[in-house]
């Protein structure tokens, strides 16, 4: 069974693409534009992995992963943003990685391999 | 009961003691809303007018580092211009302003010889070798100079400059460091300088010196937020241009793989494509938000703008669906702005107006004169409204609650109104939709008869 990996990102081409890149590396990967979709999907799937944005409109990701904590606490999470600073807030730490978007996706590849393997 | 009286009368009251008078002066100029440089002006005019100290000539240098440099000097040329000035300043009823007005046209007048004399004048205000003037802003100490050219301590150039053998230097201080000299003389009517004189003078280096050191601040305050909102600015660029260089590099990526089908390769290249036109679009927003301090407010007719972007091919698209309610006053004054921003700061105010209205709601448009001075200029939607949170954020560059947008429209707007000395407020609750006042500074039209 392929590994299912819960993409939250507000980009459109961004989802279209990690969508594929990942379902190429053998993973299902379900894409949602914001929070609110993303409680929605976890309700209903048994996720391996979540990767989250954390500028979106409306909850961003840091707020996302302080809900997730407190409904599944053994999913791992891969922050992935444009911003190196939000390393900073504590309550990112709370992550399992955190991945600054590039224009290579070998950095969050590897990191997905190393949370829940292929 | 309630009595109601002006903060500051703007005339001066010729009873008055000169102490009064000396105060009411100096307060005023930190009242209005003049430059650095008008405001020294007022307080060399303090030191001069009659109603005042009543010195002949004031001269003020500033300090640089660790020199000491001529920056204007006030005061008649000779004995035939003081009797001219003398009998202007003290024409029954003449207002501060007009005193004002009068010396800032004399000190450019003198540019031609005092003031570019002085200019040029530069000491050294170490405190072991500084000589008069710069003497006195070392030791913080008023000097009363009597029989110049016999003072080892005096400055021989300043000495040729000034011309005079009594002259008085007031140090400015604030918080015990010295930051000029002013120099008084009474190079014309050759009276002697009191005690009393000295005092008042004295009095006039303190608050000289609090004020130049205040206004010192404020400028640099001016400055760091100027660097934080850069600071700001670049961290939002990151983002802006990441997304797009992510999408650009994954897609490109994607298109170098083997057997890649015509019809993927098709739309990679249409992701690329505007990906990168994406990018342009930010990079030209940013240069235009970067611009707007550059362009010098002007009085217009605000009528043939406002026409132009109410008839634009953007606003009646984007009104589609929408009622448009426009009631502007006849006949409308002349605003106070840049002319070019004007009509994109209109048009701002209305696209946020019609992205907040949905299909079925009312846009409306009021043009209309508040007390004298004042044009207020407000749009009105029936949108959803923002919430208290949001309202405290909505002029911070990069804020927005739109999906598509930078967040630079209001701030956009507010760095004009702010340019022009205008306003921008803001009356909304969440689900009760917006209303946005512009408020001008505005003048009436000069009728033609």
């Amino acid at each position: 069974m392929n590994k299912k990996i819960l993409l939250v990102e507000d980009e459109r081409a961004l989802c279209l693409l990690y969508e594929e890149e990942l379902s190429r590396e053998g993973y299902d990967v379900t894409a949602v534009m914001d929070a609110e979709a993303a409680l929605a999907a976890l309700a209903k799937t048994a996720f391996d992995l979540i990767i989250t944005d954390i500028r979106m409109p409306g909850k961003n990701g840091i707020e996302l992963i302080t809900q997730i904590m407190g409904l599944r606490k053994d999913i791992p999470i891969i922050i992935n943003s444009a911003y190196q600073s939000y390393k900073e807030d504590f309550m990112t730490w709370a992550a399992d990685a955190y991945v600054v978007k590039s224009a290579s996706l070998d950095e969050l590849k590897a990191k997905i391999k190393q949370l829940i393997g292929d | 009961m309630i009595e109601k009286h002006n903060i500051l009368s703007p005339d001066f009251e010729r009873d008055a003691p000169r102490e009064m008078t000396l105060l009411s002066i100096i307060s005023q100029s930190f009242f209005q809303p003049f430059s650095l440089e008008d405001n020294l002006l007022v307080i060399l005019t303090a030191l001069t007018s009659g109603s005042g100290v009543g010195f002949n000539r004031a001269m003020l240098f500033l300090k640089q580092g660790d020199r000491l440099r001529g920056e204007m000097w006030l005061g008649p040329r000779s004995p035939e211009e003081a009797g001219f000035i003398w009998e202007v300043l003290s024409t029954p009823g003449i207002g501060y302003i007009e005193i004002i007005e009068h010396n800032r046209a004399l000190v450019s007048k003198n540019e031609d010889t005092l003031s570019r004399r002085l200019k040029g004048l530069v000491f050294d205000s170490c405190e072991e070798t500084a000589l008069i003037p710069a003497y006195a802003a070392c030791r913080k100490e008023i000097l009363l100079v009597k029989d110049a050219r016999n003072e080892p301590l005096a400055d021989r150039r300043f000495l040729d400059v000034i011309g005079v053998d009594e002259f008085l230097c007031i140090p400015l201080l604030a918080r015990e460091e010295p930051l000029g000299v002013i120099v008084l003389d009474n190079a014309i009517t050759r009276t002697p300088i009191t005690p009393a004189d000295i005092k008042l003078a004295g009095l006039c280096g303190l608050i000289a010196g609090n004020y130049i050191y205040s206004a010192t601040l404020h400028r640099k305050l001016l400055e760091m937020e100027k660097m934080a909102a850069m600071g700001e600015m670049a961290m939002f660029v990151t983002h802006q241009l990441r997304n797009p260089i992510v999408a650009i590099g994954g897609f490109t990526d994607q298109l170098l793989q083997p057997d890649v089908p015509q019809e993927k390769k098709t739309r990679n290249l249409a992701i690329i494509r505007d990906e990168i036109r994406r990018l342009e679009d930010i990079i030209y927003q940013m240069g235009h938000f970067l611009k707007v301090s550059m362009k010098e407010p002007a009085y217009f007719d605000p009528g043939p703008a406002l026409a132009a972007v109410f008839d634009s091919p953007e606003v009646r698209t984007k009104s589609q669906g929408i009622t448009m309610n426009i009631k502007l006053e006849a006949c409308l004054p002349e605003v106070l702005c840049d002319p070019t921003s004007f009509g994109e700061v209109v048009r701002n105010l209305l696209d946020n107006a019609f992205d907040a209205t949905p299909g079925g709601g009312m846009v409306s448009v009021r043009g209309y004169r508040k007390n004298s001075g004042r044009f207020v200029l407000s749009v009105r939607d029936t949108g959803r409204g923002i919430s208290n949170p949001d309202k405290d954020q909505l002029f911070r560059p990069f804020f927005t609650t739109k999906e598509k947008g930078m967040g630079l429209g209001l701030p956009f707007i507010k760095r004009v109104m702010d340019t022009c000395g205008g306003k921008i407020e803001v009356q909304s609750r969440a689900g009760k939709g917006a209303l946005f006042k512009l408020i001008f500074l505005s003048r009436e039209r000069e009728t033609t008869s």
